[in-house]
Protein backbone atom coordinates (compact mmCIF):
# COMPACT_ATOMS: atom_id res chain seq x y z
CA UNK A 1 0.00 0.00 0.00
CA UNK A 2 2.53 2.78 1.19
CA UNK A 3 5.05 1.38 -1.70
CA UNK A 4 1.85 1.92 -4.19
CA UNK A 5 1.90 5.27 -2.86
CA UNK A 6 5.21 6.21 -3.49
CA UNK A 7 5.24 4.32 -6.78
CA UNK A 8 2.29 6.73 -7.45
CA UNK A 9 3.79 9.57 -6.67
CA UNK A 10 6.65 9.29 -9.14
CA UNK A 11 3.80 8.58 -11.77
CA UNK A 12 2.37 11.86 -10.69
CA UNK A 13 5.27 14.15 -10.40
CA UNK A 14 7.65 13.10 -12.95
CA UNK A 15 5.60 13.70 -15.88
CA UNK A 16 4.63 16.99 -14.74
CA UNK A 17 8.23 17.98 -13.77
CA UNK A 18 9.04 17.76 -17.86
CA UNK A 19 5.76 19.50 -18.61
CA UNK A 20 6.31 22.21 -16.23
CA UNK A 21 7.49 24.63 -19.16
CA UNK A 22 7.62 28.29 -17.97
CA UNK A 23 7.42 27.25 -14.12
CA UNK A 24 6.32 25.99 -11.58
CA UNK A 25 2.84 27.84 -11.41
CA UNK A 26 1.99 26.09 -14.99
CA UNK A 27 1.25 22.72 -13.30
CA UNK A 28 -0.19 23.87 -9.92
CA UNK A 29 -3.75 23.38 -11.52
CA UNK A 30 -2.42 19.63 -12.69
CA UNK A 31 -1.32 18.86 -9.31
CA UNK A 32 -4.52 20.45 -7.77
CA UNK A 33 -6.16 17.61 -10.48
CA UNK A 34 -3.64 14.38 -10.24
CA UNK A 35 -3.94 14.77 -6.33
CA UNK A 36 -7.29 15.27 -5.60
CA UNK A 37 -9.50 14.31 -8.40
CA UNK A 38 -7.51 11.30 -9.51
CA UNK A 39 -5.45 10.25 -7.11
CA UNK A 40 -7.81 11.30 -3.90
CA UNK A 41 -4.50 11.72 -1.91
CA UNK A 42 -5.98 14.76 -0.40
CA UNK A 43 -9.58 16.85 -0.44
CA UNK A 44 -9.28 20.12 -2.22
CA UNK A 45 -9.95 22.22 1.64
CA UNK A 46 -6.29 19.95 2.28
CA UNK A 47 -4.95 21.09 -1.48
CA UNK A 48 -5.81 25.08 -0.72
CA UNK A 49 -3.99 24.86 2.86
CA UNK A 50 -1.15 23.13 1.26
CA UNK A 51 -0.61 25.87 -1.29
CA UNK A 52 -0.78 28.37 1.02
CA UNK A 53 1.85 26.75 3.25
CA UNK A 54 4.02 26.54 0.31
CA UNK A 55 3.53 29.94 -0.71
CA UNK A 56 4.35 31.15 2.73
CA UNK A 57 7.55 29.05 3.26
CA UNK A 58 10.91 30.61 1.87
CA UNK A 59 11.86 28.12 -0.94
CA UNK A 60 10.14 27.68 -4.96
CA UNK A 61 6.31 27.57 -4.69
CA UNK A 62 6.52 23.77 -6.22
CA UNK A 63 7.74 22.67 -2.68
CA UNK A 64 4.01 22.50 -2.63
CA UNK A 65 5.01 18.50 -4.05
CA UNK A 66 6.89 17.98 -1.30
CA UNK A 67 4.26 18.98 1.00
CA UNK A 68 1.42 16.15 -0.78
CA UNK A 69 4.23 13.40 -0.35
CA UNK A 70 4.29 14.35 3.15
CA UNK A 71 1.23 14.23 3.49
CA UNK A 72 0.42 10.57 1.90
CA UNK A 73 3.58 9.05 3.10
CA UNK A 74 5.59 10.78 5.63
CA UNK A 75 9.11 11.86 5.11
CA UNK A 76 9.71 8.86 2.26
CA UNK A 77 6.75 10.59 0.57
CA UNK A 78 8.17 13.96 0.89
CA UNK A 79 12.11 12.78 -0.56
CA UNK A 80 10.48 11.09 -3.67
CA UNK A 81 8.07 13.48 -4.65
CA UNK A 82 10.71 16.27 -4.26
CA UNK A 83 13.12 13.96 -6.43
CA UNK A 84 10.55 13.14 -8.73
CA UNK A 85 9.85 16.90 -9.32
CA UNK A 86 12.96 18.71 -9.38
CA UNK A 87 15.08 16.06 -10.68
CA UNK A 88 14.18 15.29 -14.55
CA UNK A 89 13.74 18.99 -15.14
CA UNK A 90 16.88 19.60 -13.65
CA UNK A 91 18.92 16.93 -15.46
CA UNK A 92 17.00 17.99 -18.84
CA UNK A 93 18.58 21.57 -17.71
CA UNK A 94 21.96 20.42 -17.37
CA UNK A 95 21.65 18.28 -20.83
CA UNK A 96 20.69 21.09 -22.72
CA UNK A 97 23.63 23.32 -21.12
CA UNK A 98 26.18 20.34 -21.88
CA UNK A 99 25.07 20.52 -25.30
CA UNK A 100 24.98 24.35 -25.92
CA UNK A 101 28.42 25.52 -23.77
CA UNK A 102 31.07 23.41 -25.80
CA UNK A 103 30.06 26.18 -28.31
CA UNK A 104 30.87 28.69 -25.70
CA UNK A 105 33.89 30.67 -27.70
CA UNK A 106 31.64 30.90 -31.16
CA UNK A 107 30.10 33.94 -32.37
CA UNK A 108 26.85 32.19 -32.33
CA UNK A 109 27.24 31.55 -28.68
CA UNK A 110 28.30 34.82 -27.92
CA UNK A 111 25.37 36.52 -30.31
CA UNK A 112 23.45 33.90 -28.38
CA UNK A 113 23.80 35.07 -24.42
CA UNK A 114 24.04 38.78 -25.49
CA UNK A 115 20.65 38.24 -27.48
CA UNK A 116 18.99 36.74 -24.94
CA UNK A 117 19.82 38.96 -21.93
CA UNK A 118 17.24 41.61 -22.80
CA UNK A 119 14.78 38.88 -23.29
CA UNK A 120 15.30 37.93 -19.56
CA UNK A 121 15.23 41.23 -18.52
CA UNK A 122 11.47 41.09 -20.36
CA UNK A 123 10.26 38.31 -18.98
CA UNK A 124 11.08 39.55 -15.39
CA UNK A 125 9.39 42.54 -15.87
CA UNK A 126 6.18 41.18 -17.34
CA UNK A 127 6.43 38.36 -14.24
CA UNK A 128 6.54 41.57 -12.04
CA UNK A 129 3.22 42.53 -13.95
CA UNK A 130 1.75 39.09 -13.32
CA UNK A 131 2.23 38.87 -9.48
CA UNK A 132 0.77 42.53 -9.24
CA UNK A 133 -2.05 41.31 -11.22
CA UNK A 134 -2.25 38.22 -9.02
CA UNK A 135 -2.07 40.07 -6.21
CA UNK A 136 -4.47 43.06 -6.57
CA UNK A 137 -0.79 45.08 -5.42
CA UNK A 138 -2.44 48.37 -5.05
CA UNK A 139 -0.60 51.97 -3.94
CA UNK A 140 0.35 49.95 -0.30
CA UNK A 141 2.41 47.00 -2.75
CA UNK A 142 3.49 49.24 -5.09
CA UNK A 143 5.12 51.32 -2.21
CA UNK A 144 6.27 48.40 -0.62
CA UNK A 145 8.00 46.92 -3.63
CA UNK A 146 9.99 50.48 -4.82
CA UNK A 147 11.10 51.12 -1.47
CA UNK A 148 12.48 47.76 -0.90
CA UNK A 149 14.11 48.07 -4.60
CA UNK A 150 15.58 51.86 -3.78
CA UNK A 151 17.27 49.97 -0.48
CA UNK A 152 18.32 47.11 -2.24
CA UNK A 153 20.38 49.70 -4.94
CA UNK A 154 21.10 52.48 -3.09
CA UNK A 155 22.46 49.98 0.57
CA UNK A 156 23.86 47.14 -1.30
CA UNK A 157 25.18 45.59 2.25
CA UNK A 158 21.81 45.74 3.55
CA UNK A 159 20.65 42.28 4.51
CA UNK A 160 18.00 40.99 2.03
CA UNK A 161 15.93 39.24 4.65
CA UNK A 162 15.42 42.69 6.56
CA UNK A 163 14.21 44.02 3.84
CA UNK A 164 11.59 41.62 3.48
CA UNK A 165 10.95 41.91 7.38
CA UNK A 166 10.34 45.68 6.19
CA UNK A 167 7.87 45.14 4.47
CA UNK A 168 6.49 42.30 6.68
CA UNK A 169 6.03 45.54 8.81
CA UNK A 170 4.64 47.57 6.61
CA UNK A 171 1.49 46.56 5.65
CA UNK A 172 0.67 47.14 10.09
CA UNK A 173 2.27 50.54 9.82
CA UNK A 174 -0.29 51.51 6.75
CA UNK A 175 -3.18 50.58 8.55
CA UNK A 176 -2.05 53.08 11.46
CA UNK A 177 -1.82 55.75 8.92
CA UNK A 178 -4.73 54.98 7.13
CA UNK A 179 -7.12 52.89 9.08
CA UNK B 1 32.14 36.44 -20.01
CA UNK B 2 30.46 38.60 -22.46
CA UNK B 3 31.06 42.29 -21.49
CA UNK B 4 34.91 43.64 -22.59
CA UNK B 5 36.49 45.21 -19.25
CA UNK B 6 36.03 48.63 -20.24
CA UNK B 7 32.07 47.99 -20.61
CA UNK B 8 31.96 46.16 -17.19
CA UNK B 9 33.79 48.86 -15.87
CA UNK B 10 31.07 51.41 -16.97
CA UNK B 11 28.46 50.03 -15.90
CA UNK B 12 29.16 50.30 -12.16
CA UNK B 13 27.95 47.21 -11.15
CA UNK B 14 30.00 44.03 -9.45
CA UNK B 15 33.60 43.17 -10.30
CA UNK B 16 33.93 41.64 -13.70
CA UNK B 17 34.96 38.62 -13.08
CA UNK B 18 36.19 37.67 -9.31
CA UNK B 19 36.52 34.07 -8.55
CA UNK B 20 34.79 31.57 -8.93
CA UNK B 21 33.66 30.36 -5.47
CA UNK B 22 34.70 26.79 -3.44
CA UNK B 23 32.13 24.40 -3.54
CA UNK B 24 31.47 24.76 -0.07
CA UNK B 25 30.65 29.02 -0.48
CA UNK B 26 28.32 27.88 -3.50
CA UNK B 27 26.61 25.70 -1.40
CA UNK B 28 26.49 28.51 1.86
CA UNK B 29 25.13 30.72 -0.79
CA UNK B 30 22.13 28.74 -1.53
CA UNK B 31 21.34 27.25 1.31
CA UNK B 32 21.07 30.38 2.82
CA UNK B 33 18.74 31.84 -0.27
CA UNK B 34 16.91 28.88 0.05
CA UNK B 35 16.19 29.46 3.76
CA UNK B 36 15.45 32.59 3.38
CA UNK B 37 13.57 33.94 0.39
CA UNK B 38 10.15 33.96 1.90
CA UNK B 39 7.76 35.99 -0.09
CA UNK B 40 8.98 34.73 -3.54
CA UNK B 41 10.95 37.02 -6.03
CA UNK B 42 13.77 33.98 -5.80
CA UNK B 43 15.47 34.96 -9.03
CA UNK B 44 16.12 38.37 -7.27
CA UNK B 45 17.87 37.03 -4.15
CA UNK B 46 19.81 35.15 -6.50
CA UNK B 47 20.59 38.49 -8.94
CA UNK B 48 21.43 39.84 -4.82
CA UNK B 49 23.92 37.44 -3.85
CA UNK B 50 25.71 36.15 -7.56
CA UNK B 51 25.47 39.14 -9.11
CA UNK B 52 26.32 42.45 -7.24
CA UNK B 53 27.34 40.75 -3.79
CA UNK B 54 29.72 38.27 -4.78
CA UNK B 55 30.22 39.16 -8.27
CA UNK B 56 30.76 35.66 -9.80
CA UNK B 57 28.07 36.13 -12.48
CA UNK B 58 27.86 39.19 -14.74
CA UNK B 59 24.81 40.86 -15.30
CA UNK B 60 24.39 40.00 -19.15
CA UNK B 61 24.96 36.41 -18.28
CA UNK B 62 22.58 36.56 -15.35
CA UNK B 63 19.62 37.83 -17.60
CA UNK B 64 20.53 35.36 -20.43
CA UNK B 65 21.11 32.38 -18.52
CA UNK B 66 17.68 33.31 -17.05
CA UNK B 67 15.89 33.64 -20.26
CA UNK B 68 16.98 30.14 -20.75
CA UNK B 69 16.26 29.12 -17.39
CA UNK B 70 11.91 29.99 -17.72
CA UNK B 71 12.19 28.43 -21.46
CA UNK B 72 12.90 25.09 -20.51
CA UNK B 73 10.59 22.66 -18.00
CA UNK B 74 11.25 22.95 -13.99
CA UNK B 75 10.96 25.29 -11.91
CA UNK B 76 12.53 28.91 -13.14
CA UNK B 77 14.73 29.11 -10.39
CA UNK B 78 16.04 25.94 -9.75
CA UNK B 79 17.28 25.60 -13.53
CA UNK B 80 18.97 28.93 -12.77
CA UNK B 81 20.87 27.79 -9.93
CA UNK B 82 21.55 25.10 -12.33
CA UNK B 83 22.91 27.36 -14.80
CA UNK B 84 24.89 29.49 -12.73
CA UNK B 85 26.39 26.52 -10.63
CA UNK B 86 27.63 24.69 -14.05
CA UNK B 87 29.18 27.97 -15.03
CA UNK B 88 31.28 28.87 -11.93
CA UNK B 89 32.07 25.10 -10.88
CA UNK B 90 31.07 22.31 -13.77
CA UNK B 91 28.52 19.40 -12.65
CA UNK B 92 29.14 19.40 -9.33
CA UNK B 93 28.69 23.24 -8.93
CA UNK B 94 25.28 22.69 -10.44
CA UNK B 95 24.43 19.32 -8.06
CA UNK B 96 25.63 21.11 -4.85
CA UNK B 97 23.96 24.65 -5.78
CA UNK B 98 20.56 22.86 -5.95
CA UNK B 99 20.76 20.76 -2.74
CA UNK B 100 21.74 23.41 -0.89
CA UNK B 101 19.02 25.44 -2.71
CA UNK B 102 16.03 22.79 -1.51
CA UNK B 103 16.82 21.49 1.65
CA UNK B 104 15.91 24.69 3.55
CA UNK B 105 12.53 24.98 1.62
CA UNK B 106 12.27 20.63 1.98
CA UNK B 107 12.13 21.05 5.77
CA UNK B 108 10.66 24.29 5.87
CA UNK B 109 7.00 23.54 4.61
CA UNK B 110 7.15 19.90 6.68
CA UNK B 111 7.46 21.81 9.50
CA UNK B 112 5.36 24.83 8.89
CA UNK B 113 2.49 22.09 7.79
CA UNK B 114 2.90 20.44 11.38
CA UNK B 115 3.03 24.13 12.94
CA UNK B 116 -0.42 25.38 10.89
CA UNK B 117 -3.22 22.98 12.99
CA UNK B 118 -2.17 24.44 15.65
CA UNK B 119 -2.37 28.53 14.56
CA UNK B 120 -5.74 29.84 16.07
CA UNK B 121 -5.75 32.81 13.80
CA UNK B 122 -3.90 33.56 10.00
CA UNK B 123 -5.66 37.11 9.05
CA UNK B 124 -2.40 38.52 10.95
CA UNK B 125 -0.01 36.04 9.44
CA UNK B 126 -1.50 36.83 5.92
CA UNK B 127 -1.01 40.78 5.78
CA UNK B 128 2.41 40.08 7.16
CA UNK B 129 2.99 37.76 4.62
CA UNK B 130 1.52 39.96 1.80
CA UNK B 131 3.94 42.50 3.17
CA UNK B 132 7.23 40.20 2.23
CA UNK B 133 5.61 39.26 -1.20
CA UNK B 134 5.54 42.98 -2.08
CA UNK B 135 9.13 43.23 -0.31
CA UNK B 136 9.92 40.37 -2.74
CA UNK B 137 8.86 42.10 -6.06
CA UNK B 138 11.68 44.71 -4.98
CA UNK B 139 14.00 42.51 -5.66
CA UNK B 140 12.53 41.36 -9.14
CA UNK B 141 12.29 45.38 -9.62
CA UNK B 142 16.56 45.36 -8.92
CA UNK B 143 17.06 43.14 -12.36
CA UNK B 144 14.28 44.83 -13.79
CA UNK B 145 16.15 48.19 -13.20
CA UNK B 146 20.15 46.62 -14.29
CA UNK B 147 18.47 45.14 -17.35
CA UNK B 148 17.11 48.02 -18.93
CA UNK B 149 20.45 50.17 -17.65
CA UNK B 150 22.62 48.11 -19.56
CA UNK B 151 20.33 47.52 -22.18
CA UNK B 152 20.64 51.16 -23.18
CA UNK B 153 24.24 50.41 -24.08
CA UNK B 154 22.27 48.94 -27.16
CA UNK B 155 19.08 50.95 -28.20
CA UNK B 156 17.39 47.44 -30.22
CA UNK B 157 17.99 45.77 -27.02
CA UNK B 158 15.82 48.06 -25.12
CA UNK B 159 12.94 47.86 -27.57
CA UNK B 160 13.46 43.63 -27.40
CA UNK B 161 12.80 44.48 -23.03
CA UNK B 162 10.26 46.53 -23.55
CA UNK B 163 8.45 44.40 -26.87
CA UNK B 164 9.00 41.22 -24.20
CA UNK B 165 7.54 42.91 -21.22
CA UNK B 166 4.74 44.10 -22.82
CA UNK B 167 3.45 40.89 -25.35
CA UNK B 168 4.29 38.51 -22.20
CA UNK B 169 3.47 40.99 -19.58
CA UNK B 170 0.45 43.23 -20.69
CA UNK B 171 -0.54 41.59 -23.58
CA UNK B 172 -0.62 37.58 -21.67
CA UNK B 173 0.74 36.25 -24.32
CA UNK B 174 1.57 32.28 -23.35
CA UNK B 175 5.95 32.40 -22.61
CA UNK B 176 7.19 29.96 -25.38
CA UNK B 177 5.63 31.15 -28.54
CA UNK B 178 6.28 34.24 -27.67
CA UNK B 179 10.37 33.68 -26.35
CA UNK B 180 10.34 31.68 -29.65
CA UNK B 181 9.82 34.46 -31.62
CA UNK B 182 11.32 37.53 -29.78
CA UNK B 183 14.81 35.73 -28.80
CA UNK B 184 15.95 34.69 -32.28
CA UNK B 185 15.15 38.25 -34.06
CA UNK B 186 17.10 39.50 -30.38
CA UNK B 187 19.68 37.24 -31.08
CA UNK B 188 20.32 38.40 -34.83
CA UNK B 189 20.27 42.05 -33.91
CA UNK B 190 23.22 41.28 -31.54
CA UNK B 191 24.71 38.77 -34.11
CA UNK B 192 24.60 41.71 -36.72
CA UNK B 193 26.43 44.06 -34.01
CA UNK B 194 28.97 42.00 -33.60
Amino acid sequence: MRDDTLIGLIFVFVPLSLLSIGGGSAIIAAIQHEAVVVRGWIDSREFINLFAIARAAPGPGTMLGTLIGWKVAGWSGALVATLALYLPSSLLCYGVLKATNSHRDKKWHRAAREGLAPVGTGLVIAGVIAIFRLSGGGVLGAGIAGASAAVLLLAPRFPTLAVLGLGAAAPFVGQLIVP
Amino acid sequence: MTANPQEAAGSGGAAAAAAAPSLFALFLVCLKIGMFSFGGGLSGWLHQEFVRRHGWIEDDDFASLLAIAQMLPGANVVNLVICMGDQLRGAAGAAIGVFGFLVGPFLAVIALSTAFDRLPDVAALEAASQGVAFAAIGLLLVICLRGVQRATRFPPGLVVVAVTAICVGLLRWPLIPAVLVIAPLSVALAWRRA
